[in-house]
């Protein structure tokens, strides 16, 4: 279906460009989450996470403590 | 309210809740309450929608597509990125289904799933649809009028992609009626 609706759309369509960027950012969010699952599973430290992010440790842990203690 | 929802639109309702709970959504679309309505065998919204040439799955198909929390592979892919070359590398690390599995919500399978404002909004509205056609209770009919009404929302871009507008579908739901009561 979906590429139907691709087709249907012009190439330099805003529309197009804002669905990818709107894709783009869930994507990162959920690699984002399965890397700091993994990170916490190997032990990494929340300030180690954060500093890898370019983030403040409260950022990271007030996002992910509850998920992955 | 509910008290005046027949079986059909109640069980529309909790598949709607189940779906959000089991895909662990933060909340309950509209796009699934219309699904749920469709969902229910032989209920006035799968016969109006089968009416229309709307089959289920292609449906099903359109809202998940258009919830706000999926992976568009087609706009991905017109920017460079191969979404199916991202999922291969990261089932490749973190198993299968990772990616999906990572979508960034709470825990699955507890608690309860409110519904977003346009969910709601479908609620009501399709209450003012029972008033308006002055039904005695509010059927999956009712539900996907309001579903077409629903403009911007989840339910009614989904309704909207087929080409059907809201005339057409009200034709289709009158036209369910008059075949027998659900």
């Amino acid at each position: 279906m979906s590429s139907d609706l691709m087709s249907a759309a012009a190439g330099d369509d805003p529309a197009e460009g804002l669905r990818a960027v709107r894709s783009l950012r869930v994507l990162a969010d959920r690699l984002e989450a399965l890397h700091v699952e993994r990170a916490r599973r190997l032990g990494w430290a929340w300030q180690h996470i954060a500093d890898v992010l370019g983030v403040t440790r409260q950022a990271v842990h007030k996002k992910y403590g509850k998920r992955f203690p | 309210m509910f008290e005046r929802f027949t079986r059909s639109a109640r069980e529309a309702v909790v598949w709607a809740e189940e779906a959000g709970r089991r895909e662990g959504a933060t909340h309950i679309e509209s796009g699934y309450v219309l699904l749920g309505a469709v969902h229910v065998e032989g209920s006035v919204a799968a016969r109006a929608l089968a009416r229309l040439g709307i089959e289920r799955d292609s449906l099903a198909e359109c809202v998940r597509s258009l919830d706000a929390d999926s992976l568009d592979a087609d706009a991905l892919a017109a920017i460079g990125v191969d979404l199916e070359a991202v999922r291969a590398q990261v089932e490749a690390t973190f198993g299968a289904g990772a990616l999906d599995a990572a979508a960034g919500r709470p825990a699955r399978g507890k608690g309860h799933v409110p519904f977003d404002p346009a969910s709601k909004k479908m609620l009501e509205l399709a209450l003012r649809e029972a008033v308006r056609f002055k039904s005695k209770g509010i059927d999956t009919g009712h539900l996907l009028l309001a579903a077409a009404r629903l403009d911007g929302a989840t339910a009614q871009r989904a309704l909207a992609w087929f080409g059907h507008d809201r005339k057409a579908i009200e034709d289709a739901v009158v036209a369910t009626w008059a075949e027998a009561a659900e």
